[in-house]
């Protein structure tokens, strides 16, 4: 019989079980998919080169560590159909069936449901798998086939973690439901929204960001004592009295207030605090900006704390706006008449503000929670194209031998080594070369050899043949110069007018060997490899053979390119080897570096798509989680909805102004906390691709950059559409019903 | 005296062919204006029926009802919500006030629906709570007052549009019997005093009495017709209680 009633009412509540089916089955999907690259039954072919266990470790773990996120959605969403059931168990318990029955037939009920969405979601899990899948043979530079495979171990995990957490959440509400009184469960849809008391939260929000400014204010000053120099460019001044400056204004105004509190009110304190956290957060934001782009020293730490405080600043801005949002809204229509007696507006600002007050924490959460997750969709492309191109310009070679000669003050004791233990590596394990250059770069004056302060390093010079034999390694076109003549060679990531400057003030280059003049091709920017540069430099001189053997030689580097790829074991073992001649603090000062493209790529491009993998997953987890959120307190609410729109109705409102005014309702509620958060996100998104722009411009491209950027906020948009959508029409059915 | 309402033969069938339930057979009778009309009957008499048919929520079967002239039952549906909110007032048992506005501003809401200029709208408001003795509820939300202060704010949001026909249904029967009392003065002082027109549904003898005149049904039809006249309300609600015995299970509304 109780079977016949559970299956029954499946079927029968299967609309209202929509919401709750839907959600699941995006959950499982999410995590089928994302974990099925860590099963063991999962062996993409990405090459001999790559070792497949350090990505699907860390890939366990980055999925394992985001789905605790999906457990508080499972949570909500249970809550949510306890809740629209209340008045049904009513009845129920009404009739004399005990509570643990009722609560037991509600948890067969959500299990059938659950089972359902297990099936789908595994099933959809599959298709959006093949998606991954595509991404990480793309991620290595593969090209992919679909193929249709279930992975057992996978289908286990996913069915054991999600009947583990239906399990516990079914008990907790077949408890909840036998401690309920029937009254309330009576009442459930009808009760009356509670009083509307003070938000405490948002007192303890200011107080945080007090101590915060405090902490600001402190720290600014510690590094104008510190650190100032009034030789400093303007808006590096700007930035060290800013630090002082605001903090010290939100401060100031906040012992104005506390005298003058009674005629002032929280409310004015809570607006000169919210336009003193964007004051404090630009200052805050300008310090990492500005160190990268004039080479500041502000002491260990300081860009992480800095980065904190901008942090704080946008919390308490998303805080205090959302909170004034309510109470903006309170005063505008308490000060104009006009828009009060408007037509239906005043039941519009009562739905609204009734709704701020109470739910205003749970928006700032939502708000808070929105703009980490455009953040992370927007970064994840710019940080793993940086990766990814940083990558290819790392390891343009095989091996790569480098040396720096930073710690070394004495002549002789500069690098002259031909690293032949490599070439016997190689020999033994019949590895063949396809080029090997070994070179030297030279000083073009001795006396810049004790020139060792950080950002007045001197520029090293190339030979033009050993330049020609890179060049040609690379499969670029060769360079020829006159007689005394020279040019240059830059890194990619050196900006166009850095260039453009040196080139101007550099026509001619002074050396022991005499005076060169800048040749009529003055610049080269193909990428040659990050170590042929002198530290903290982004250009190398190319000089004629003639004038580099009267030069100084301070590094000495050898690069080779292998016929075939180097195995990944082979060149653990060569590193290892290496490592031991030649350790990175060898006894004469000199540091010793090796680079193997098989291994950089193999770290970088499990790294790379760890990173790019668990940023995506997280911000699509993060996303749903929120418009589900947002969603569900809107239907939540529907039977007082119903009850107020049909009194709207016998009072002789017609259906179209209903319709607009649920319209209203749905746009503000999803509205404001999307246009916060977009806006904050917007922000710190520009800032963030702002201090990265060289970076951005050299491995990336600003044109893809913006088809990333595009289709993200497309996504992003299709999501939120359709989130908007079924909320309207669920609405609309429950106010109607 | 001129007429405000008036009924003619009408009928309302719930179901379809093979199972017709007749809620009302043939009813007929008009309403003057200024007149305070109350509807009593048992349980399924279609006293509620009746109400809902009048105040356009519910369409009859057959027949006519004129609101001064209009025919309500031509009005189209997309004109309905117009007609109500201009020409009808409603009272209910529930009082059906909204908690999130304030009871000044669940009497303005019916006025701003109906576009009443927003100048307009407080003196208004202020002027009505004076004469159903609320002014000091104005700033307060329906769940901070009481069941009778909440059922006189209805009435004020009902009666501020300056309806045609205030329509009430069992606007007592939430409300114990001192609130019931004052509330009933209330709605007699508006008929007296405002002319207002009224017609009201109970089954409760003591609200009853308030009326002027008593129509009774019975399964559907009119069954009796009872007119104060000159009584006191004791001797009326005498008469009341005589019907009802007559009707039948009379006794019982009698507590």
């Amino acid at each position: 019989m109780y079977a016949k009633l559970v299956f029954r009412n499946a079927k029968r509540s299967v609309k209202d079980y929509l919401v709750y089916i839907v959600t699941m089955t995006i959950c499982v999907t999410l995590f089928y998919s994302f974990l099925s690259i860590s099963s063991s039954y999962y062996n993409p072919d990405i090459g001999s080169a790559y070792d497949f266990t350090l990505l699907s470790d860390g890939m366990k773990m980055a999925v394992c560590m985001i789905t605790l996120l999906l457990l508080f959605l499972i949570r909500f969403v249970n809550h949510y159909m306890l809740r629209r059931k209340q008045k049904e168990f009513a009845v129920q318990s009404i009739m004399g069936m005990e509570q643990r029955t009722i609560g037991r037939l509600f948890f067969a009920e959500t299990l059938i449901m659950g089972i359902i969405s297990i099936l789908t979601g595994i099933f959809l899990g599959v298709f959006c798998s093949q998606f991954i899948t595509a991404m990480l043979l793309t991620t290595y530079g593969k090209s992919y086939q679909l193929s249709w495979t279930l992975f057992p171990d996978t289908v286990l995990l996913t069915v054991s973690f999600f009947m583990l957490s239906f399990l516990i959440v079914g008990l907790r509400n077949t408890r909840t439901i036998q401690k309920t009184k029937i009254i309330d469960m009576l009442s459930a849809d009808r009760e009356n929204e509670p009083e509307l008391e003070k938000n405490r939260w948002i007192f303890v929000a200011a107080i945080l960001f007090e101590l915060f400014t405090v902490w600001a204010f402190i720290t600014g000053i510690t590094k104008v004592l510190f650190y100032y120099d009034s030789r400093f460019a303007l808006p590096v001044q700007l930035m060290y009295f800013g630090n002082i400056l605001f903090p010290a204004v939100t401060l100031v105004w906040s012992v104005l207030w506390v005298f003058r509190k009674k005629k002032w009110g929280f409310q004015k304190l809570l607006c000169g605090l919210l336009s003193c956290s964007v004051l404090n957060s630009l200052t805050a934001a300008s310090v990492p900006a500005l160190t990268n782009r004039y080479y500041l020293p502000l002491g260990n730490g300081m860009l992480r704390q800095y980065l904190l405080f901008v942090l704080m600043n946008l919390l308490f801005f998303i805080c205090a706006f959302i909170y004034l949002a309510s109470y903006s809204i309170v005063t505008w229509k308490d000060k104009s008449p006009e828009h009060r007696y408007k037509e239906e507006n005043l039941f519009f600002f009562g739905q609204i503000l009734s709704k701020l007050q109470t739910t205003s924490k749970t928006m700032t959460l939502i708000c808070t929670t929105l703009v980490l997750a455009i953040f992370l969709f927007i970064a994840a492309p710019i940080l793993t194209g940086w990766a990814s191109g940083y990558l290819d310009i790392h390891s343009m070679y095989d091996v790569q031998i480098f040396t720096k000669y930073n710690n070394v003050y004495d002549e002789k004791e500069l690098p002259q080594d031909d690293y032949e233990t490599i070439t016997d590596f190689l020999n033994e394990h019949d590895i063949e070369t396809a080029y090997d250059c070994t070179f030297n770069l030279y000083l073009p004056r001795k006396k810049d050899f004790s020139r060792r302060i950080k950002y007045d390093f001197p520029i090293v010079a190339i030979s033009l043949s050993d330049y020609n034999t890179l060049r040609e390694m690379l499969g670029y076109e060769q360079i020829s110069l006159g007689e005394s003549e020279f040019t240059t060679q830059w890194k990619p990531i050196a900006a166009e007018e850095e260039l453009n400057v040196f080139l101007k003030e550099n026509i001619t280059a002074e050396t022991d060997a005499g005076i060169l003049t800048l040749s009529s091709k003055s610049h080269y920017k193909e990428p040659i490899g990050e170590t042929v540069y002198n530290s903290y430099t982004n250009v190398l001189y190319v000089f004629p053979d003639s004038i580099c053997e009267k030069l100084l030689p301070v590094m000495r580097n050898r690069y080779i390119t292998t016929t075939e790829k180097i195995t990944y074991e082979n060149a653990l073992q060569l590193e290892k080897i290496f490592m031991a001649a030649y350790p990175e603090q060898a006894e004469n000062k000199a540091a010793y570096g090796v680079r193997f493209s098989t291994l950089q790529m193999n770290s970088a491009l499990a790294g790379n798509f760890i990173l790019q993998a668990s940023m995506i997953y997280g911000a699509v987890v993060l996303m749903v989680i929120c418009l589900t959120v947002l969603s569900l307190q809107q239907l939540l609410d529907a039977g007082q909805y119903k009850y107020r729109f049909c009194v709207l109705r016998k009072l002789g409102v017609e259906e179209t102004h209903i319709g607009k005014l649920i319209l209203k309702q749905l746009g503000v509620w999803f509205g404001l906390p999307i246009v916060v958060a977009v806006t904050v996100a917007a922000v710190v998104t520009g800032y963030f691709t702002q201090t990265i722009s060289a970076e951005i411009s050299a491995y990336i491209g600003s044109t893809t950059l913006f088809i990333q950027i595009g289709i993200t906020i497309g996504i992003l948009a299709i999501l939120l559409i359709c989130y908007f959508l079924s909320t309207w029409i669920l609405f609309r059915r429950s106010v109607h019903l | 005296m001129n007429t405000i309402l008036k009924l003619e033969h009408i009928q309302k069938y719930y179901g379809n062919k093979g199972n017709v339930t007749k809620a009302i057979k043939d009813i007929s009778f008009s309403v003057e204006a200024g007149e305070f009309l109350g509807i009593m009957g048992a349980s399924g008499s279609g006293k509620t029926t009746l109400l809902n048919c009048i105040s356009t929520i519910d369409t009859v079967s057959a027949g006519h009802i004129f609101l001064e002239g209009t025919d309500v039952t031509e009005i189209k549906p997309k004109s309905l919500a117009r007609f109500r909110r201009e020409n009808l007032g409603f009272v209910f048992q529930d009082f059906n006030l909204l908690d999130t506005l304030t009871v000044s501003e669940n009497i303005a809401l019916a006025l701003t629906i109906n576009k009443t200029p927003a100048a307009h709208v407080e003196p208004r408001i202020l002027d009505m709570a004076k004469k159903l003795n609320i002014s000091d509820i104005l700033s307060k939300y329906p769940y901070q007052v009481s069941g009778g202060q909440k059922q006189r704010c209805a009435c004020a949001r009902a009666l501020i549009n300056n309806p045609r026909l205030l329509l009430a249904d069992e606007p007592t029967g939430a409300l114990d019997s001192h609130s019931s009392q004052m509330l009933l003065s209330t709605i007699q002082s508006i008929n007296e005093q405002l002319g207002a027109t009224i017609l009201m549904v109970t089954h409760d003898v003591f609200t009853a009495s308030y009326a002027g005149r008593i129509l009774f049904l019975k399964d559907g039809e009119i069954f009796m017709e009872l007119r104060k006249g000159s009584d006191s309300r004791n001797a009326f609600f005498d008469k009341i209680l005589n019907v009802l015995t007559m009707i039948g299970g009379g006794q019982s509304h009698v507590c």
